[in-house]
């Protein structure tokens, strides 16, 4: 897929973009749980941060139950609300 | 009658008999309101993400249960009194299984579609092209 360096004419920027693709659809996660923290936490860097859209790919109907599960998950101490 | 899971986090310097206790006084609650508990499960210590009352660990239990609000209301009132108890949340989660149900009986509409009918192409790819 990384063909990133591949010849173009001189003066023309090398840009290649990764076709972005949501997570949870290719994998066909339905349940996105606040319970569980290893699928979460890739979605929570290290400022622990919800990661943009723009950046992760995930598409806006799982986005928004993502958003949700890591909400509750901070609230019961799962996850970071920030790093000290 | 909805469906909720209680999650609630005890101060790791309790014992195992004093989580015991506080379970039971819980179950009493929900059982005596008319609900009913459909999974207890005590998830162990655990590092905690923050700071919480100066504890840095936590036990994790959580309950499953079927109860109305008024239960709720009840069994959050005993959380937050109880002085080993630092942390607790309530879910509801019958919303989220039925859209989960929903979601399956499409996923096997569709592949029993698949199946009897024409069934020349039954490569994931032009599913996965779809979505």
């Amino acid at each position: 897929m990384r063909s990133a360096k591949e010849k173009r004419p001189a003066g023309q920027k090398q840009y290649y973009r990764r076709k972005k693709v949501c997570k949870f659809c290719v994998e066909r996660i339905d349940s996105i749980n606040y319970k569980d923290v290893k699928l979460l936490s890739q979605f929570v860097p290290e400022r622990a941060k919800i990661m943009p859209r723009r950046i992760s790919g995930v598409c806006s109907p799982h986005q928004r139950l993502l958003n949700d599960a890591i909400k509750k998950a901070r609230n019961i101490a799962l996850l970071p609300f920030t790093t000290e | 009658m909805r469906n909720y899971e209680i999650m609630f986090i005890v101060n790791p310097n309790a014992t195992e008999e004093e989580i015991d206790k506080i379970n039971a006084q819980i179950e009493s609650i929900i059982t005596s309101g008319g609900g009913k508990i459909e999974k207890i499960e005590k998830m162990g210590k655990r590092r905690l993400a923050y700071e919480v009352d100066k504890q840095r660990e936590g036990y994790y239990v959580l309950f499953a249960i079927v109860a109305n609000g008024d239960i709720i209301k009840e069994c959050e009132r005993r959380l937050r009194v109880m002085d080993a108890v630092i942390k607790y949340i309530t879910v509801r989660t019958d919303e989220e299984v039925r859209r989960l149900e929903k979601i399956r009986s499409y996923r096997q509409k569709r592949a029993a579609r698949r199946g009897s009918g024409a069934g020349t192409k039954p490569g994931p790819s032009a599913e996965e092209a779809m979505q």
